[in-house]
């Protein structure tokens, strides 16, 4: 009876699936040439976003006109992108339009030349975004993020606009006095001093006074009775150049509105102190050119406070630096006081390595009444040392965070209040003196030949530059935490995991990798030497070894042994400086817009349309959608395809019960032939994969004892699928093009997933493997995961894992590289198809996939 | 030695700013105008040895700077460069004897050759 119901369910299954197979066939066919065009709009755009690179890189005479167009070729491009993305994903994401908005008004309005979009004179912090740098200055949306993004303490405030600056200078009418400055080749003491004196006198105008009013009311409520700080914040401070000292911070200023208003307007004078136009001018601004914001914060009652150097200035990257005094650290600052010194080793556990306690007799300490003054440290704790080292190590883990978001050494004043609460109050760039400075005038060599090659002219020159230090050889994400700082890092694959450690190594070489790649984006943006596609250097170079690296025009390649001073002061001589002209860095801000990465990895929560604040996050968002819903969707269509007509057998020695459905350009056969041999798979990923599976002793026999014969066995697995749930549908077929396959396979209760892109363009291209399931028990099934993901991570992918599920993904490989590591992959489907049971214990795992590794397939 | 004297007109700055930059690295004397009528009412002052204009610009473009130096200076060897590169435009622009014609982007480096090999034709 049982029997008979199973046969009449099969039945119905069958007349169900061919309906519904017709028209999905179609659908998909459909969905995949869209996923493809997806693809070429997104290289397309990626071609736009390195030309722009090159193009404003300081090698090209450039204008404003190629900016233009190139922008708008390339939100031609990504428009399309989102349209294709869009159509794929029925819609799902509206929000990444937005965020493509968002992105595209803030490019607009440098290439308009356009003043900064808020028409307000306050914003608080928790509401600064990143796109309001030009409104609230480099400082305030530097300190902004610091609250915002990393989530550490600073005291509760706002900031004043830019426009709050444009309305008080056009209102009182002091245009023409600043252009005066800007007259001559020096300025006389004498207008500075009724400039500032002018400034001083000047009203704010009614209409954004009563902004501020309603602000500060509101800071009031929220804080109580308090003093605030008023500190500068201008247009570009805190960018490329640190600005350090140049401008005024008023202290322990009452909180009524005419006192922060004053002290508003000291800030602004401080613009034009004689120092403050000296470092402008030195930096290519005309006076008034260079717009000032401030920030207005609640003044900290501390304990102690101080500044963080996250780079020891001596050089030592690996080490940071705190001084720290009693009251107010405005006496650090300027380094007046005798003031502790604490050098902290960086690590995930920071160690003090050394202090040193300074005499600290007077201290700076807030008044009653408002301001600061200077007093004798009480005697009993003048020499005492301000900081205890949990207190240490707490703000070295700080200032490493705020560092590693950034992306390069930071100099950052902090407080501990009464209540042992701590506060950031100021991060910006510390500009670490360049090693190779003093090599800028070394006599140029007379060639390359002189110096010892390790290796030379092979490789695609990603970012220029020269640099040296130790070899540090990476095989696998997980060693990027022991690279030491000035590293040579040197890899088989490109990833763009390497951002975590490329603010501090001296260069990259990797085996394979494109100069369109991701990491490619970032080594330009952070201006890291980098050289990929350099064959087997990870074979060549020595693990510690000390080299010199020279990545130059027209792909110039070498690796030359020990410290090449020449080399590295040639590498010095091309760079012509351009960033010390004024309009040279503002018209490359646009690329701040465009081409840095953010979305890293697609695990991170920041990985959503909003996250997107470049260009490039988008198109790296779109991608990672359409492949993942490339890979939804065949899996289900690979589901539906069991008793279809269309499917064709692949017919190989080895019982794997493959179905194919070809969507173009995968298999060679006639058209109603329904079974086709290994040759005539055309389909570059399938091929590799089958080829690793058949690979001689990675199929182990008990296996082939399973189905009696190859026939035999798939006609079972066949039967099983259509009367068995919903759960088995859809193993052992695969949907494949001549570039494409999404296999799904059932061995046993394994289950196993591999999509597949495989074209020209090493940067479309994906894997994407997923495994589950298992026979035995879930601590034999997880070291089987382990297993799987140790030897998936030689091969360079990035693997999560949950419980006895893996997911492991590898983007941006090229064609044979792709092809050796699916053959591998099939391999490896193959191998630990049954190893389960044989993993008795953890060291069980180690050895076979040693044994994997080394080509030793015998279990 | 005195230095070999370039002249640069194009009417955005960072033209002139960046060619500035990176030939005063390399020994020039460099001078830079954003139109050209300042930069020809100089060369009635002031001998330079190249002049490398934008073609296209407000008021006098580039075309009659070439034809005015031509006339007036024809030891000066004139450099073009432009955003709106065309055929027409070069072989005008070569017809009036231009030492060299470049669509902008231009890689300074090739700038720079371009000038050497100009000053050191007859």
């Amino acid at each position: 009876m049982k029997n008979a119901v199973d046969f009449l369910k099969s039945c119905m299954n069958r007349v169900m699936l061919f309906r519904r197979h017709s028209e999905s066939q179609e659908s998909f066919r459909a969905l995949f040439g869209r996923f493809k065009e997806v693809l070429e709009t997104n290289n397309r755009s990626l071609e736009i976003i390195t030309d722009m690179g090159e193009k404003l890189g300081g090698d090209y005479l450039f204008d404003i006109t190629y900016i233009r167009n190139a922008y708008t070729s390339l939100t031609q491009e990504i428009g399309q992108s989102i349209r294709g993305l869009d159509a794929l994903t029925r819609n799902r994401y509206p929000r990444l339009r937005e965020a493509f908005l968002r992105i595209d008004r803030q490019i607009q309005l440098m290439l308009n030349d356009a003043p900064a979009g808020l028409r307000v004179m306050t914003v608080f912090f928790e509401d600064i975004g990143w796109d309001m740098t030009r409104d609230v200055g480099g400082k305030n949306a530097h300190l902004a993020e610091v609250k915002n993004h990393l989530g550490l303490t600073i005291p509760d405030g706002f900031a004043i606009t830019t426009y709050a600056y444009d309305e008080f200078i056009r209102h009182n009418g002091l245009q023409e006095k600043i252009n005066a400055l800007s007259k001559g080749p020096s300025v006389a003491e004498e207008a500075i001093g009724e400039l500032r004196e002018s400034i001083m006198r000047g009203a704010v105008p009614a209409e954004i006074e009563g902004d501020l009013r309603k602000t500060l009311a509101t800071l009031r409520e929220r804080s109580g009775k308090c003093f605030v700080a008023v500190r500068s914040s201008a247009e570009e401070e805190d960018s490329d150049f640190s600005f350090a000292g140049q401008f005024e911070t008023v202290l322990n200023v009452p909180l009524s509105d005419d006192a922060v208003t004053d002290a508003f307007k000291r800030v602004i004078g401080s613009l034009f102190s004689s120092k403050a136009i000296a470092y402008q001018r030195r930096l290519g601004y005309t006076v008034g050119q260079m717009k000032m914001a401030a920030g207005c914060m609640v003044m900290v009652d501390p304990a102690t406070s101080g500044v963080i150097y996250s780079a020891n200035p001596d050089g030592d990257a690996d080490t940071l630096m705190i001084n720290a005094t009693w009251g107010l650290g405005a006496s650090v600052v300027e380094g007046q006081t005798d003031a502790d010194l604490y050098i902290v080793k960086k690590g995930i556990q920071p160690q003090l390595l050394h202090a040193k306690y300074g005499k600290k007799q007077s201290m700076i300490v807030s008044r009653r009444e408002g301001g600061v003054s200077e007093v004798r440290t009480p005697a009993e704790w003048a020499a005492k040392p301000c900081l205890t080292p949990e207190q240490a190590a707490e703000l070295a883990i700080q200032a490493m965070t705020i560092e590693k978001y950034f992306g390069s050494p930071q100099d950052i004043e902090w407080a501990i209040g009464r209540d042992g609460k701590m506060y950031i109050l100021q991060a910006r760039p510390l500009l670490v003196p360049d090693s190779s400075e003093s090599l800028r005038l070394s006599p140029r060599p007379a060639g390359d030949k002189a110096y010892p090659v390790l290796f030379q002219d092979e490789g695609v020159v990603v970012q220029r530059g020269a640099a040296a230090g130790r070899v540090f050889i990476v095989r696998e994400p997980a060693e990027l935490d022991g690279v030491p700082r000035g590293a040579v890092l040197v890899a088989r694959h490109d990833s763009s995991l390497f951002v975590r450690v490329m603010p501090f190594v001296s260069a990259i070489i990797t085996e394979t990798g494109t100069p369109t790649s991701h990491m490619a984006a970032l080594s330009r943006e952070l201006k890291v030497p980098t050289i990929v596609n350099a064959g087997n250097v990870t074979q060549i170079l020595k693990q510690d070894e000390e080299v010199t690296v020279y990545a130059g025009e027209n792909n110039a390649v070498g690796v030359y042994k020990g410290i090449v001073r020449e080399i590295l002061a040639r590498a010095q001589q091309d760079s012509a400086g351009m960033e010390n002209i004024y309009e040279f860095r503002k018209k490359r801000y646009i690329l701040r817009y465009v081409s840095p990465l953010n979305l890293i990895d697609p695990l991170m929560e920041e990985f959503t349309p909003e996250g997107c604040k470049t260009m490039h996050d988008i198109l790296r968002f779109i991608h990672e959608k359409a492949v993942a819903e490339l890979v939804e969707s065949a899996r289900k269509e690979s589901a539906r395809l069991r008793g279809s007509e269309k499917v064709v057998k692949l017919d190989i020695p080895i019982p794997a019960g493959i179905l194919m459905m070809d969507m173009g350009g995968g298999l060679d056969v006639g058209r109603d032939e329904k079974k086709a041999t290994f040759e005539q798979v055309t389909s570059v990923p399938l091929r590799a994969i089958v080829k690793g599976m058949m690979h001689p002793g990675v199929w182990h026999s008990e296996a082939v004892s399973l189905g009696v014969n190859d026939f035999l066995s798939s006609m079972m697995r066949m039967s099983d699928i259509v009367s068995d749930s919903e759960r088995f549908a859809g193993y052992n077929v695969a949907v494949i093009s001549k570039e494409y396959v999404n296999l799904s396979l059932r061995f046993g209760y394994h289950f196993n997933m591999l999509d597949c892109y495989c074209g020209e363009f090493a940067r479309n291209n994906h894997i994407y493997f997923r495994f589950v399931g298992g026979a035995t028990d879930i601590t034999k099934r997880s070291r089987r995961v382990e297993l799987i993901a140790t030897i998936l991570r030689e091969y360079g992918f990035g693997i999560t894992t949950k419980g006895d599920l893996i997911v492991a993904r590898l983007t941006n490989i090229g064609r044979e590289e792709m092809e050796h590591i699916l053959d591998q992959t099939g391999r490896l489907i193959a191998f630990t198809r049954q190893l389960d049971a044989l993993l008795r214990d953890e060291g069980d795992v180690g050895y076979y996939a040693q044994r994997f590794l080394t080509g030793d397939y015998e279990v | 030695m005195t230095p070999y004297k370039v002249m640069i007109i194009d009417d955005e700055k960072i033209v002139g700013d960046m060619a500035r930059m990176s030939l005063e690295q390399d020994g020039y004397a460099v001078e830079t105008f954003l139109s050209a009528e300042p930069a020809l009412a100089r060369l009635k002052d002031e001998r330079f040895d190249v002049v490398v204009t934008d073609l296209k610009m407000k008021g006098i473009d580039g075309m009659e700077v070439l034809r005015t130096i031509k006339g007036s200076y024809p030891e000066t060897k004139v450099i073009m460069i432009t955003a709106f590169a065309n055929l027409d435009a070069a072989i005008e622009a070569l017809r009036a004897d231009v030492h060299d014609f470049f669509p902008k982007p231009v890689k300074i480096k090739e700038l720079k050759a371009s000038i050497q090999r100009a000053l050191s034709k007859p």
